[in-house]
């Protein structure tokens, strides 16, 4: 009965979770396996020297490594009160077994430092009506999140689209 | 080292930013996955990918925005500040892909004190876009 999931959903919009805390500090291991992986040469990211003289003082993290931090651990497992994992749940459980990322936005507001520690919060924030795509039909799902730093400054608010569907066969 | 910039000043709209390609490996998926913390299987299983409906395992998508942002700042040079980025998301890129980046500067402007550029940019495979969207960055001035 999909009428009923979306009415369902609609009904959670503006569900809130967090703040989780990150389990790392920003550090420099993290910063250099990040660019060794991604080929990022950045003197901000790697060169102590070069990034002491800059309006940065010292070295920072590439901007877009935020969701890493907050990345849960692979150990100890910890489930997290996610209000965007409760609506898949509850689509899958509707029918609507297909899930692609379809749209992520950031906005990035501070430089993380080295040492800075980061929490985020989650807000399911919009449900679309029912849509048929060439995947199949489903419903365009939108979470924001927003992280700070331990001083609770907002470093990036990001936002996430997924579509739930039943995939056309 | 000295490190270029590219200053607000000149730059124009509709200048395009040099292509850069990437060969896309099992080690890159892997690396990249683990480097961004994502222990999801289908981006270090191929089992599990397969199961999933895909071909091979694929790259994940704090990667892809790792790449556009290496772009961008390699571009401009570390002056230049991320400021928005928008990823639409499409092709999934397999090991075995070359990932093609382009960029062209479409709008500059002022926002307060601040000196920006739109670029759209995109990451293509052969399958066809990867990821396209708007990045807004912060230049600095020669003033």
């Amino acid at each position: 009965m999909s009428q009923g999931v979306y009415e369902k959903l609609q009904a959670m919009v503006g569900e809130e979770a967090g703040p989780f805390e990150s389990p790392n500090e920003v550090n420099m291991a993290m910063i250099r396996h990040w660019c060794e992986a991604m080929e990022d040469g950045n003197p901000l990211y790697n060169d102590e020297k070069y990034a002491k003289n800059t309006r940065y003082g010292g070295i920072i993290a590439p901007s877009q490594m935020v969701q890493a931090y907050c990345m849960p651990p692979l150990w100890p497992k910890k489930v997290m009160p996610d209000p965007q994992a409760k609506a898949v749940r509850m689509m899958d459980e509707a029918g609507y077994s297909g899930v692609v990322a379809t749209t992520t936005s950031q906005e990035y507001f501070r430089p993380m430092r080295l040492g800075d520690r980061l929490s985020y919060k989650i807000k399911f924030v919009s449900v679309s009506p029912e849509k048929t795509t060439r995947l199949g039909t489903g419903h365009f799902l939108t979470s924001e999140y927003t992280y700070t730093n331990q001083k609770g400054e907002v470093v990036c608010l990001q936002s996430f689209t997924i579509l739930k569907f039943k995939p056309t066969v | 080292m000295a490190w270029k910039s590219v200053y607000w000043d000149e730059v124009k709209e509709g200048n395009e930013l040099p292509a850069q390609k990437r060969e896309i490996t099992r080690t890159t998926v892997i690396a990249t996955a683990i480097a961004t913390r994502d222990f999801t299987p289908v981006h270090h299983d191929h089992e599990a990918a397969r199961k999933s409906g895909a071909n091979d395992i694929f790259l994940n998508i704090l990667t892809t925005g790792g790449f556009i942002g290496k772009y961008m700042t390699d571009w401009s040079g570390p002056e230049g500040q991320l400021k928005r980025m928008v990823i639409r998301l499409g092709a999934t890129c397999y090991p075995g892909d070359t990932l093609t980046s382009n960029g062209k500067v479409v709008k500059k402007y002022t926002e307060g004190a601040n000196h920006l550029v739109d670029i759209d940019y995109n990451l293509t495979v052969a399958m066809g876009p990867h990821a396209w969207g708007t990045v807004t960055m912060i230049l600095p001035t020669k003033s």
